[in-house]
């Protein structure tokens, strides 16, 4: 299949007009100069395969950060009927609810200028990375996973790591409505005893980093960030757990489209009716291993904040850590929304993209109900993150979502030729960033070339008026995988 | 088992296995004499990928018997299977012996026997976090000397 042709919509908008088995036209959200990169690889394909799935709705969209996936493009986003659409785990992706969990202190950056290197060496040793990661806490009984699986974030609150302030400004309150243990397979509860509290490895990340520009005062007031701060971020997953959700769905949805009849321009984009008995036991499962992320990062806060007060001889008070927001990136989700006038119930899969709720939805905190929620950036390590709030317009264009990162531009074996001869790890420290990694070939294959301009990004959804800029931060420490 | 296994030999993997270009996962092209050579050498690349194999003992042993309806699917399964045991078990192989049955272009029967030991992280390097074997350009097919290729995208 040749690559379509794209046309021109508006400054940011590229549409894919509806051809052969398409049910409605793609849009990709993109530059001049992205939308050629775009061009050059074969993720226009994928959103066009998208779109030939039964009950999607308005467009199969894609984001700036798009690029080749499996199945579904990575940066992609699509809402299909409740009534007549399907779910499909290839529009989730494997990391089940991987995303991002922003944490703000009372620091000044001036106050930890000279302490970085036992910070980030403290960070290393208290929180598990690296692949396999694992015995963040003591494995897990039966019982306990599966509280996890239905509780996700509450069930480390109820435990004392984190508090009910934390919940409040987690996505969904940090439990996904709608998981059952039962719809979940015996592997998968093997591979998630030993894994709650473990960052993972590939483009995985703890970051230490500073304010180093507001966009948007009054927005940033409000999620209670300021210039020259410190702030930390989480970028991880479900972990094994999600992983295995996927693999072990993917052969039930297989024999699934088959029965019913839905034909598949792509075997991984394999999937069932949302209210079918197959496409109800996906998100039953995909809803625990979402909870399961969210247990995960509220447990990773719990251990970076151990490790921080240890390491600066501080207290809770005094380092004032507390939870700004945390967002899912890869899920499908039951959501209303107004399609030509009319709330409709979709089922929509964010994979790569991050919901960008407008102000006023009442999904959104209370504190951030007014400014719209915030969304939560990950750059690459050497250059930045930024916090960007959702937009009216989002709820209008893009059923509340938008891009989820840089987006590589470079393959990984690409990377690690580049960086032959170089030592990463010294580059970033001249750049200011102190790095610490389990493995040499993780810093190679994610060192900042081989990613997209996050800036560059997050201007185009910006200019588009989807989720306009707040901050950007800055890494000063990093730990990968 | 009778049969000796065969050691993989990471000197020499540029003729088993290579990693092809694509932006994000880990794409690779595998080849074999035959159809027992191809699905080794899978797994060769597989466990080549995620741990550092030189220096590997050989003290434990594990069976994976998988079947799919083409050759293909059965490549796959028997991948999956192997990461399975890996995530859930530490078990890291550096030989096996394969055995394939087929009955002529369809279903497809494998069985391999794997040597290796369980990973300590304190004694092995890990490399990479393979999260999953797609069905994304899975292919297996001959080649025009005779023998055969298999292409695989691992999600990393």
């Amino acid at each position: 299949m040749t690559t379509p042709d794209l046309i021109q919509v508006s400054e940011y908008v590229w549409e894919l007009p509806a051809v052969g088995g398409m049910r409605v036209p793609g849009r990709v959200y993109a530059d001049r100069e992205l939308i050629q990169e775009v061009r050059d690889d074969q993720s226009l394909v994928q959103v066009a395969n998208v779109a030939h799935l039964p009950g999607i709705l308005r467009y199969s969209m894609a984001m700036p950060d798009i690029h080749f996936g499996y199945g579904f493009p990575i940066g992609g986003v699509a809402a299909f009927s409740v009534e007549e659409g399907i779910v499909s785990p290839g529009g989730v992706g494997y990391d089940i609810n991987c995303g991002c969990r922003l944490l703000a202190t009372d620091l000044r950056t001036d106050d930890v200028g000279g302490r970085m290197k036992p910070l980030i060496d403290q960070l290393f040793r208290d929180v598990p990375s690296g692949v396999g990661a694992s015995g963040a806490i003591e494995r897990l009984s039966r019982k306990e996973l599966e509280k996890i699986l239905v509780r996700g974030a509450a069930w480390a609150v109820e435990r004392g790591y984190g508090s009910k302030e934390d919940l409040e400004h987690t996505e969904d309150g940090g439990t996904l409505p709608g998981a059952d243990p039962g719809a979940v397979g015996e592997r998968a509860w093997v591979r998630g005893q030993d894994q709650v509290g473990t960052l993972g490895s590939g483009n995985h990340f703890l970051e230490i980093q500073t304010v180093d520009r507001v966009f948007d005062a009054a927005a940033a007031a409000a999620y209670g960030l300021r210039e020259g701060q410190i702030t930390i971020m989480v970028h991880c997953g479900s972990r094994g757990f999600g992983y295995q959700v996927c693999e072990d769905s993917l052969e039930t949805m297989a024999s699934a489209s088959h029965r019913y009849g839905i034909e598949l321009p792509d075997r991984q984009l394999a999937c069932a009716p949302v209210t079918s008995p197959e496409g109800r036991q996906y998100l039953a499962a995909m809803a625990c291993a979402a909870n399961y992320a969210w247990a995960n990062r509220q447990m990773i806060m719990h251990l970076t904040e151990q490790a921080l007060l240890r390491a600066l001889r501080m207290s809770p008070k005094d380092l004032g850590l507390r939870l700004v927001y945390d967002v899912a990136h890869n899920i499908a989700k039951l959501e209303t929304h107004e399609v030509e006038g009319v709330p409709v119930d979709a089922c929509v899969h964010r994979k790569g993209a991050t919901r960008a709720f407008g102000p006023g939805r009442s999904e959104i905190p209370a504190a951030y109900r007014e400014i719209g929620q915030p969304v939560l950036i990950p750059g690459d390590m050497g250059t930045a993150s930024f916090i960007c709030r959702g937009a009216d317009k989002s709820m209008a264009e893009t059923f509340g979502s938008t891009c989820h990162g840089a987006g590589r531009v470079m393959s990984r074996s690409q990377a690690r030729k580049r960086a032959k001869g170089r030592s990463i790890e010294r580059e970033l420290e001249s750049a200011g960033v102190l790095v610490r990694s389990q493995g040499r070939k993780t810093l190679a294959e994610e060192m900042p070339e081989a990613y997209k301009d996050v800036g560059q990004v997050v201007a185009v959804m910006d200019g588009a008026g989807i989720s306009p800029r707040v901050a950007r931060l800055r890494p000063l420490g990093v730990i990968k995988g | 088992m009778g049969e000796r296994p065969r050691h993989w030999d990471t000197g020499a993997r540029d003729e088993a296995y290579a990693e092809l270009e694509h932006p994000a996962d880990l794409f690779v092209e595998i080849w074999g004499e035959d159809l027992s050579a191809l699905f080794g050498n899978a797994l060769f690349a597989l466990y080549d990928q995620m741990v550092e194999l030189e220096g590997l003992g050989a003290e434990r042993t594990e069976t994976i018997e998988v079947c799919g309806p083409d050759s293909e699917e059965t490549l796959r399964s028997l991948l999956s299977e192997a990461l399975y045991i890996f995530a859930a078990e530490g078990f890291v192989a550096n030989a096996a012996r394969l055995d394939v049955r087929t009955a002529s272009e369809g279903p497809l029967q494998v069985t391999a026997h794997l040597w290796g030991e369980t990973l300590d992280r304190r004694r092995h390097t890990l490399l990479a976090e393979v999260k999953a074997v797609t069905y994304h350009q899975l292919t297996v097919g001959r080649t025009a000397e005779g023998g055969w290729r298999a292409t695989v995208l691992f999600d990393v």
